[in-house]
């Protein structure tokens, strides 16, 4: 998993914040919100929506001082919960794409690729012209907010199952099932055909 | 071993769990899967970082700006005395009884020194602003709490009872003062309270996100806020007017 910078001299910012300083809070805040920002752009691959979760973080940081353990970083802590507040954004933005249009939703996360040819040439031959990265994003897409924060927080973040599982509140079989099916998304955007396999 | 799965080699291409001998022996024999490994690689080895916007070091310094009016009130430790939750149910009512009289019964009478109704309205407004703002934070502590394990909910239980208490005299004041709205705001919160108050002394994951979820469902605490936020700006604009500061 990345660490986050500062987790040396967060201990005793720390422990002045939980002890109700607010000044060593805004330490933290500036200290830590562009590692988070960065996360949570990777997830929700929205700006606005990233700054927001920052915001989320930090407050949910905050009112949840009192049960953080000090031995524990806390940018890995705030990592976490930011993780956690992506998720939730982009459960919430998924929401609203079904209520605006729930047969367009329901088709971006089951239906067949209607962009993408079947026999699509094999991924090692859209490299040129930016097709491969036009159909990973077709794929994240196509993502439910659960694949699409797991497979971020496995791919992007570096997190083992384990960590994604308590970041986003699951147990480590639903975490690696979503894992497995947004892989499965990406291969099916890039033309693979997993058929092509011995049985195992 | 059999030919490990799609499932099983990319497990193995995240390196989860460690680096699996087995598996690396198989490919190291089995052209077809070792072929497929190498496929398997090549294709998120294609799934590349977004270029990330960038922010300066004035980031920071930007989030808690925005943060700081949100932080006004440091959350409750979690052993907070009982006492402290008593209290405002306890103010409430006898704030509540003067404002309630004073409604009632507005003029006449040989009151030794009448709170002026602009004053007491506004002290009503206050007490309003702050039942919410606690009310929201027990809710959130409950909803909210971190991990897998169950987590001891007697504290906020606790909380939660008292403020159904001091619920129940503001949503009944709001209604006789003509206030619909705050009313039915304060009438779906008072149901989340009990459930809470009511609930299992210890919440496992689940009944945390079924919490969030019957929160989410009804935008109960979108809801406190906005009331919230209307209460606290009418009592400024109150405050702003001759004889009604306190």
């Amino acid at each position: 998993m990345k660490r986050m910078a500062g987790s040396d001299d967060d201990t005793e910012t720390v422990a002045q914040a939980r002890a109700g300083d607010a000044d060593a809070f805004r330490r933290l805040v500036e200290r830590h919100s562009r590692s988070v920002f960065r996360l949570a752009y990777r997830m929700t691959r929205n700006e606005h929506d990233a700054e927001d979760v920052v915001q989320e973080a930090f407050l949910k940081a905050y009112r949840n001082l009192g049960r953080f353990e000090e031995r524990a970083h806390f940018g890995s802590w705030i990592y976490r919960i930011a993780a956690n507040c992506a998720y939730d954004s982009l459960r919430a933005r998924e929401r609203r794409q079904e209520s605006a249009d729930p047969k367009a939703a329901d088709d971006a996360s089951n239906g067949p690729a209607t962009e993408l040819p079947s026999g699509a040439p094999a991924a090692d031959r859209l490299v040129f012209g930016g097709e491969v990265r036009r159909r990973v994003e077709l794929a994240m897409l196509r993502m439910s907010a659960l694949e699409k924060s797991a497979f971020s927080l496995r791919h992007f973040e570096g997190m083992s199952i384990e960590e994604i599982g308590r970041a986003l509140d699951l147990d480590a079989s639903a975490a690696k099932q979503s894992v497995f099916r947004a892989v499965r998304k990406v291969r099916e955007a890039l033309g693979r055909d997993p058929g092509l396999r011995p049985t195992p | 071993m059999s030919h490990p799965s799609e499932d099983d080699l990319i497990l193995h291409y995240y390196r989860e769990g460690g680096v699996s001998p087995a598996i690396e022996a198989h490919l190291a024999s089995c052209a077809a899967c070792s072929t497929a490994f190498a496929t398997l690689r090549a294709d998120l080895s294609s799934v590349t970082e977004e270029p990330i916007p960038v922010r300066g070091e004035e980031h920071g310094e930007k989030v808690w700006r925005d943060l700081q009016p949100r932080l006004r009130v440091r959350p409750a430790p979690r052993r907070m005395p009982a006492v402290r939750w008593w209290a405002p149910a306890a103010l409430a009512a006898s704030l509540l009884a003067a404002f309630l009289v004073g409604r009632r019964f507005p003029a006449g009478g040989p009151s030794p020194a009448p709170i002026p109704e602009q004053a007491r309205d506004r002290i009503f407004l206050v007490m309003v602003g702050d039942h919410l703002e606690r009310s929201e934070m027990v809710l959130l502590e409950v909803a909210n709490a971190e991990g897998n394990e169950p987590v001891d909910v007697r504290s906020a239980q606790a909380s939660a009872e008292n403020l159904v208490a001091a619920n129940r005299l503001f949503r009944l004041s709001a209604r006789r003062a003509g206030e619909p709205g705050m009313a039915s705001v304060l009438d779906e919160l008072e149901r989340v309270l009990l459930e809470v108050a009511h609930g299992p002394s210890t919440q496992g994951p689940e009944a945390r996100e079924q919490l969030r979820r019957r929160l989410e469902s009804g935008d109960i605490l979108f809801k406190v806020r906005v009331l919230e936020s209307t209460v606290r700006s009418k009592e400024k604009q109150m405050a702003s007017v001759p004889g009604t500061a306190s």
